[in-house]
């Protein structure tokens, strides 16, 4: 290593104090995880004498100090639910939704950031490093503006709690006291991290200090992530509570109310559902770029980001429904009613649309690739067999999709014999739908390797021994899933549950393997051409907003169902909503409150990119890295 | 390469006159039959045998130098998925899965007409035509489309609008979550963790393992283990309650749920829906057993708030029956439809 210099030495400390900046809470607020905030009032009450009341965590079974007051029984009076002349729940609802889109956003693109800026580093072609650099700058840069909105959009959130839901709120920021202080502590330190960060991209731009760069983006990412599973710990605390006794009593120890039984998964879950809604959001932005680009550079430029964000963002969607498949079986674990009601009872339906939305975004995924396909000289040997992939696809999503129990008139169900149809009825059962969404994702995979290898012929000795094994792996991958959706219905429905692993496992494999095996096999392959970015077609846009308007309205269903599975208690089983809103909504209403908050969101991210265009039309024109002429591929896809 | 698209097309021919012969009534929907109770691949499979069958056909038509235009074929193709949905599958399915079934093949199809430029030329060419209008053949489908289409429209949103006296579409809850426990005969019962105690292993304690190993899956044909025949008057232990389970059942549940236990007894269709089909696996083979007990014991008319519009006319057995009887029938009928009780190890 060289000499250290001044500037290395700066930025090094720089970096040191946001590591202590990040540790620093957390550290302060290590004695309460300990004993609980309010333990040593306790044992100042014990040594008077007075009699400590112990009582059992309804969830984790130990017994401990209550310290904290029981949940308030509510009435229906301006006390415990002020309001306007509007439901306080939609209101709330609206506020929390836009918070949470922004929120996701923020934490994603960061991530993006930090992947993109690590694949320029790493890159070797100087001019191809130079372009990851800038898109990683352009995401933070589009990133910046919306943290913004997302501090507002928060505060808006708090302030129609306490004005609307007072009682609650109160009680729910009691029981989480003592790391109330590390989120507000955590937001400071993220704000700070994510401003040197953009600030600090150009004076850090090279050799070791783009290295201290790449950490800061590194620290930035953790503490938002911290962030969530903090936010994360109250919901899962209001759906599985636990660290309180049957009244709601908090008993002092703090990693039992944030480590409830929910809290992993949903951390799991959100983590990839941010990513691939943040991709989902730069790929939509990208193509209305795109399509509104006037010259063949600016096109080529925002068809390479667009493909960029959709597969990053296709990367964290692949693993999503087996997070999400996670998630529910602990839901099954924790509660059977809950699951019951979620997946077989009152919000059944909306999983049914949920099906729907997920499949969409599989096929606008499987669309743009084929799309994309068109942009490659040689790919054309793929064309004729897309209509099987479709097939494939159409079967899938429609076993996927199917309900168990159908919507028909009474007329209907009188043709039909019974509440079920006794041939279809049978897609309805999670064996069949398991290997529907096994099937999509596989050929999702199946797709990627094509696009991956369009426009390369493989000139390795073993290139046709390795297409037959690639061939027949597949073919194996396909029969072993749809035979353990058959079997499912042979065996026990625990068992069958089990089934999934092997079912995940083969997708799953099918992503490794043959996408490790076909990059060994096109390690310099011949080419065909090269890839003639921004020569894909309009639809292929079209597909990109439509795969991000489909995870916008996704993550709104998801979110109001995670949340509408409590039914009447605003915590589970220890507090309960005495509101006059404490009912669930219609599919129909529930379906149109959905719409306006991805409308908003929409209009909303627009203003903000349009924000982020003017700082790019103040930009100097050395920062804009034209496109070369023979552009070379991302890293990302080939 | 010739002869397997020969014998392609063949396949895609006879399927067509099959399903002509159904749509007209010639041939019954159920002269192939449609397996029940398991994965339905046999629709997907013949879905695919058509598909390879029309692919065939194709290319020997295009061969003879009659191929079919691409715009012709896809809307071809979405016509006969509508059709073989509505006239091949018995008993007919409702109107909204046909509706999503036909979304799917709709953008199925224009997915792949549009897969490629090429190809997306060839779909869009007719329509563009007739909107250009070059020909005076084309110019007179234009004034048509021109007339036919405001007046399509304002017949379907006449149809849609116009008040009608058919009952409402139901959105019943079939499956609605239990309640955290439940009280039958002065006893509380949590249903997380009760269990059925006639579900026993000789040494009289609980035992699903074994119980299990004394079942024959449904797919065996329902036959009865040896040596496990509950009705051998020498059986004990978990058998003999199996046996009086049976008896329970046959004396006050088969006249509705059927002695199949498929949901068809002698009064079955007087009901709307008819009662619960357990040969069913989206029945009691995902439902725990307490689940069972709780609706049982509680009837139709215990249904929670959740079970909108409550349609069902299950008597509350708690009113007729012990609990030790409940339980046995329990025990019975997942012994006769061969389904393990859901358990969440």
């Amino acid at each position: 290593m060289g000499v250290v210099t001044r500037k290395k030495l700066l930025s090094i400390i720089a970096l040191s104090a946001m590591v202590v900046a990040l540790l620093l809470p957390i550290v302060m607020a290590l004695p309460s995880p300990a004993t609980g905030e309010e333990a040593p009032v306790a044992e100042g009450a014990q040594k008077e004498g007075e009699k400590v009341e112990k009582a059992r965590d309804v969830y984790y079974k130990t017994e401990g100090i209550v310290v904290g007051a029981p949940a308030p029984k509510t009435t229906d009076s301006p006390t415990d639910y002020p309001r306007y002349n509007f439901e306080s729940r939609v209101l709330l609802w609206f506020a929390n939704q836009q918070h949470l889109y922004y929120g996701s956003f923020v934490l994603a693109v960061p991530i993006f950031c930090m992947i993109i800026e690590f694949m320029g580093v790493v890159t070797k072609d100087k001019a191809l490093a130079k372009r990851y650099d800038q898109l990683a700058y352009d995401f933070i840069k589009i990133s910046l503006t919306a943290y913004s909105l997302t501090a507002i959009l928060g505060g808006i959130l708090i302030f129609t709690f306490l004005t609307l839901y007072p009682t609650f709120f109160s009680y729910l920021s009691s029981i989480f006291r003592p790391v109330m202080h590390i989120y507000a502590l955590m937001f400071v330190a993220e704000s700070g991290t994510l401003y040197i960060y953009y600030y600090g991209w150009d004076k850090m731009k090279e050799g070791f200090l783009k290295w201290i760069h790449l950490s800061m983006s590194v620290v930035l990412n953790v503490i938002g992530t911290l962030l969530m599973f903090l936010a994360n710990s109250w919901i899962g605390f209001m759906m599985s509570p636990a660290g309180v006794d049957e009244q709601g009593r908090y008993l002092g120890n703090i990693w039992h109310v944030i480590h409830t039984a929910l809290w992993n998964p949903l951390n799991l879950h959100r983590i990839l559902g941010n990513m691939a809604f943040g991709g989902g959001v730069v790929a939509a932005y990208a193509a209305y770029k795109f399509l509104a680009a006037k010259t063949d550079e600016e096109r080529a430029h925002y068809d390479w980001m667009g493909y960029i964000a959709m597969a990053l963002g296709v990367a964290f969607l692949i693993p999503l429904p087996f997070a999400g498949y996670w998630l529910m079986r602990e839901v099954y674990a924790y509660r059977q009613q809950m699951g019951i009601t979620l997946m077989g009872g009152l919000l059944a339906w909306l999983f049914i649309i949920q099906a729907t939305m997920i499949g969409i975004l599989f096929l606008s995924t499987n669309y743009y690739l084929w799309q994309a396909m068109g942009r490659m000289r040689g790919a054309e040997k793929y064309q004729r067999y897309i209509k099987y992939l479709v097939f494939l696809l159409a079967c899938g999503f429609m076993v996927f999709i199917t309900p168990h129990t159908m919507v028909m008139t009474p007329a209907e169900l009188k043709a039909m014999g019974g509440q079920q149809h006794p041939v279809l009825g049978n897609y309805g059962v999670m064996s069949a739908k398991n290997g529907g969404i096994n099937v999509i994702i596989t050929t999702t995979v199946l797709s990627f390797v094509w696009y991956m290898r369009g426009n390369k012929v493989s000139t390795v000795s073993w290139a046709r021994f390795g297409n037959i094994f690639m061939g027949v792996f597949f073919t194996c991958a396909y029969i072993n899933i749809i035979f353990l959706a058959i079997y499912g219905y042979y065996i026990p429905a625990n068992v069958r549950v089990g089934l999934s692993v092997p079912q995940v496992a083969t997708t799953l494999s099918c992503l490794f393997f043959m996408f490790t095996l076909n990059s060994m096999m096109m390690k310099g392959a011949k080419q065909m051409g090269p890839i003639e970015w921004g020569k894909i077609s309009a639809r292929s846009q079209y597909a990109l907003i439509m795969l991000a308007t489909a995870f916008t309205w996704m993550m709104g269903l998801m979110g109001y169902i995670r949340s509408s599975v409590r039914l009447f208690w605003h915590v589970n089983e220890i507090m309960r909503d005495n509101s006059p809103w404490a009912y669930t909504h219609t599919v129909g209403f529930a379906a149109n409150v959905i719409s306006a908050n991805v409308l908003f969101f929409w209009i909303s991210i627009l203003f903000v990119f349009w924000l982020g265009s003017l700082t790019a039309k103040k930009a100097p024109v050395e920062a804009k890295v034209g496109v070369p002429g023979a552009i070379p591929q991302p890293a990302g896809s080939h | 390469m010739k002869a397997l698209m020969s014998i392609g097309a063949l396949v895609g021919v006879v399927g067509l006159l099959l399903l002509a012969g159904m749509i007209f009534d010639i041939i019954p929907s159920n002269t192939i039959r449609l397996v029940e109770g398991y994965m339905p691949m046999q629709m997907l499979f013949e879905v695919g045998c058509y598909v390879l069958g029309f692919t065939g056909l194709s290319y020997m038509l295009n061969a003879m130098g009659m191929g079919i235009p691409r715009f012709w074929q896809g809307i071809g193709f979405w016509i006969f998925f509508l059709l073989y949905i509505k006239y091949r599958i018995y008993p007919p399915i409702p109107f909204s899965v046909r509706a999503m079934y036909g979304t799917v093949g709709l953008v199925a199809v224009l997915m792949w007409v549009s897969s490629n430029e090429e190809d997306w030329k060839k779909f869009k060419q007719p329509i563009l035509n007739v909107l250009d209008a070059q020909t005076g053949f084309n110019k007179v489908l234009r004034y048509v489309y021109l007339i036919a289409l405001p007046i399509l429209t304002w017949g379907f949103s006449y149809n849609a609008m116009m008040p009608k006296s058919e009952e409402p579409i139901e959105l019943r809850t079939v499956h609605p979550a239990p309640p955290a426990s439940t009280k039958v005969h002065g006893k509380t019962y949590v249903l997380q963790t009760s269990l059925n105690p006639y579900r026993v292993n000789p040494e009289g304690k609980y035992d699903q393992e074994y119980t299990n190993s004394l079942i024959v899956e449904q797919g065996m044909g329902r036959l009865m283990k040896p040596n496990a025949n509950p009705w051998d008057e020498k059986a004990e232990g978990y058998l003999k309650y199996v046996r009086e389970g049976g008896e329970i059942f046959f004396q006050n549940c088969h006249f509705c749920h059927g002695d199949n236990l498929n949901g068809r007894g002698l009064h079955a269709f007087a009901f709307n829906p008819i009662p619960a089909n357990f040969t069913d696996p989206g029945t009691i083979a995902q439902l725990q057993e307490t689940f069972i007990f709780w609706r049982v014991a509680k009837g139709g008319i215990g249904l929670p708030n959740e079970g909108f519009p409550w349609a069902s006319v299950m008597p509350p057995w708690e009113q007729h029956l012990t609990v030790d009887e409940i339980w046995k029938v329990i025990l019975f009928e997942y012994w006769h439809t061969g389904y393990y009780p859901r358990t969440w190890d």
